[in-house]
């Protein structure tokens, strides 16, 4: 006994073999648009997260240091010190993450929890 | 431009078209009419003459000024023509009457406000973007977005019947109309006007409209929304309310709180909303300066923020209409599929974080000078902590979560191409304006040549090496911030989810008040009139049983009596004479 050659869907009828490359055009893990291969492909590179934040904290470094050479001229005596901003930066953006914890904490709440969960507007792309 | 065209007010040009645009079922005929008039409004614009009254109108006995440029509203003006122009390449590929049309009045009532040279029209206006905007909400077509365009429009109106309120006492404490600024709020209307604004303007807690409305528009609608109500309320207020410094503290704090909610925020586009706030702001504080310096800095920053906030609009549009979602918890991956979107995406972000070569940075770089020089340190680092607050839920948070990040695995097309030309332009306005001048005219020199006070703009150079320093300091440490709590598990992980805003307020207690009273009103209310009824009844058997015909007093019986009666008073009364 031989294998059918052509296979039959589920209503018994058989399967041109455009039709069933069609279907089996499902996007893959790995399809990648061409483009962002070219210009976001190091993303996925396994060291770039160690690169990216020696990178960061090579800059850090290099503007920290530059405050020292430059002389600036700030309209507030405090903020003449040497890496003002920097220190400044750092915290501000620590402060507004890490409240982010007991923030959401306090108010977060169900989703439905208005009776508004679905607020996909009509205009998206159908079938997404 | 002599003639006709010169005496009329392009906002009203768009408005015109806009209605009847809804009437044009021919899909190309009626955005061709989209794309076109904006442009044919912005050269009427140019050739428009500053400082005169260019149309007039007389009404009721009131004379109104319904087209008046002068270099304060023209940097207004223009930012929301480029910006509508911007808005109907975006909606190209939706074929939507209703929307196309009030997009487009929406703009044009928002320019039309701005040129409006007195109150009534400047009120007129005002209420048009109020009713013409909400359909961009209504449009969503889903149960939340209609009661959300329900509260939105309840609150607009409440704000322009505030400034027909105020206008109205303008009007009789000094017999004309004109948008001459205030100077203390003991003038008549002050309070009520400044109010009116401060709606429009989304102060600390009248800001839920906002955060409300804008995340459950259509996807065109969002980036149509963002560009003009709360622009139109800086403008007023630079307008009416310069050098308040209620205004300053105000600015300062608006900076701040949505920030700690953008954090925890899962919506991407409410996220943009929060940020919407933030940004303001920036605008409101310069407005409390009122130096020529802080004005300039208002106009630049609105200016710069149109078209960086349209493009971040744009590009969570873009996502939410392939993907069929803006929420930070479902997306990731996306640079993948949408590496276009991903690219004008992240030009946007270093734009609104102010980094140096871009928009925002020379826009925001006259704001914190102005509110240095001023001596207000206080606010200054407020201001400062918000920058890094910007960068974090528009700079990172935006781009990071849903085009990098966790991929969730979404294989989607790349964005329309109406939409990547839109946010292309978008784009290229916000590195364009924030390149240094290398030629006198170009990069921010352009953008600084079309401010309020430009013999001040001129004198100002953003690109010092201290002002490089100091921002790329912050900026950068903020970033190793962010990889650091990355790394260690500190950043909270993003969670779907309702985040509570002052809005709870009204709808949970404020509402479940009104029905609670609701309730017992139905209940209290026929138990009074059954009660008034009983008494009502009781009290007409009591009378009638006494007075009828058939009554007591009208008995035969007492006629006998009545005779004795009369005789004792009769007697009392002769008495009385007789001893007095």
């Amino acid at each position: 006994m031989t294998q059918p050659t052509q296979q039959r869907d589920t209503h018994g009828r058989f399967i041109k073999p455009e039709q069933d490359a069609q279907s089996k055009h499902a996007y893959t893990e790995d399809e990648v648009h061409p483009l962002a291969q070219f210009l976001f492909g190091w993303v996925e590179h396994p060291r770039t997260p160690l690169f990216l934040l020696g990178g960061v904290i090579g800059l850090s470094v290099i503007l920290v240091l530059m405050d020292f050479i430059v002389h600036r001229h700030d309209y507030f005596g405090f903020a003449e010190f040497a890496a003002y901003y920097a220190f400044w930066g750092f915290a501000a953006f620590t402060l507004a993450v890490l409240s982010g914890w007991p923030l959401g904490a306090l108010l977060r709440r169900d989703e439905d929890y208005y009776g508004e969960a679905e607020t996909t507007p009509d205009d998206v792309e159908s079938g997404s | 431009m002599s003639g006709l065209l010169g005496h009329i007010n392009p906002g009203l040009i768009l408005v015109c078209v806009g209605f009847l645009s809804c009437l044009i079922p021919v899909q190309r005929l009626r955005q061709t009419l989209t794309v076109v008039t904006p442009v044919l409004a912005l050269i009427v614009l140019l050739f428009a003459e500053r400082n005169l009254d260019l149309a007039t109108a007389s009404m009721l006995g009131l004379d109104l000024v319904l087209y008046r440029v002068d270099s304060l509203s023209f940097i207004f003006g223009l930012a929301f023509l480029i910006a509508s122009f911007l808005n109907s390449i975006y909606a190209l590929h939706t074929n939507d009457r209703l929307q196309d049309g009030m997009a487009l009045a929406y703009a044009g009532a928002a320019v039309s406000a701005t040129f409006a040279g007195d109150l009534m029209t400047l009120f007129v206006f005002w209420e048009i973007t109020a009713v013409s905007s909400v359909f961009l909400i209504l449009r969503a077509g889903t149960k939340a977005a209609y009661q959300a365009a329900m509260r939105y429009l309840g609150i607009q109106i409440l704000s322009g019947v505030l400034l027909l309120h105020g206008l109205a006492y303008v009007y009789q404490a000094t017999g004309s109309l004109s948008l001459t600024a205030f100077t203390s709020f003991n003038q008549p209307g002050a309070v009520l006007i400044f109010i009116a604004f401060a709606i429009k303007a989304a102060f600390p807690f009248l800001h839920n409209w906002l955060q409300d409305a804008y995340p459950k528009a259509t996807v065109v609608g969002a980036v149509v929304l963002s560009a003009f109500t709360t622009k139109l309320a800086v403008y007023a207020f630079a307008r009416m309310f310069p050098g308040f410094e209620v205004l300053i503290w105000i600015g300062a704090v608006m900076t701040i709180f949505p920030v700690f909610f953008a954090v925890i925020e899962n919506d991407l586009r409410k996220v943009l909303a929060y940020s919407l706030n933030n940004q303001l702001g920036f605008m409101i504080c310069a407005v409390g300066i009122g130096t020529p310096l802080a004005l300039n800095g208002a106009a630049a920053h609105a200016f710069a923020h149109i078209i960086y906030k349209g493009l971040l609009f744009m590009s969570m549009g873009a996502v939410l209409y392939r993907v069929g979602t803006a929420k930070a918890s479902e997306l990731g991956g996306l640079y993948k599929s949408m590496p276009w979107t991903t690219v004008f995406c992240i030009i946007g972000a270093v734009s609104i974080s102010a980094f140096p070569l871009f928009s925002g940075f020379v826009a925001k770089s006259l704001t914190m000078s102005a509110v240095a020089k001023e001596g207000y340190a206080i606010v200054w680092m407020m201001l400062l902590f918000a920058s890094a607050g910007v960068l974090e839920h528009s700079g990172i948070k935006i781009p990071y979560f849903t085009f990098f990040a966790h991929d969730n695995g979404h294989r989607v097309k790349e964005a329309p191409f109406n939409m990547l030309l839109a946010m292309g332009l978008a784009a290229f306005i916000c590195i364009a304006i924030g390149l240094p001048a290398f030629v006198p005219g170009f990069g921010f020199d352009w953008l600084y040549s079309l401010l309020p006070y430009p013999e001040y703009a001129q004198s100002y150079e953003p690109y010092t090496l201290d002002h490089i320093l100091t921002q790329m300091q912050l900026l950068v440490f903020a970033i190793l911030a962010f990889m650091m709590l990355k790394r260690f598990g500190l950043y909270p992980p993003e969670r779907p989810g309702t985040i509570l805003d002052t809005d709870w307020l009204y709808r949970r207690p404020g509402f479940a008040l009104a029905k609670w009273s609701a309730r017992v009103w139905g209940k209290v209310g026929p138990a009074m009139t059954s009660l008034f009824e009983r008494l009502g009844y009781q009290a007409f058997i009591r009378i009638e049983a006494a007075f009828s015909p058939r009554g007591t007093l009208a008995r035969g019986g007492l006629t006998s009596s009545m005779v004795m009666w009369s005789g004792v008073l009769l007697g009392i009364a002769m008495l009385v004479v007789l001893l007095s």
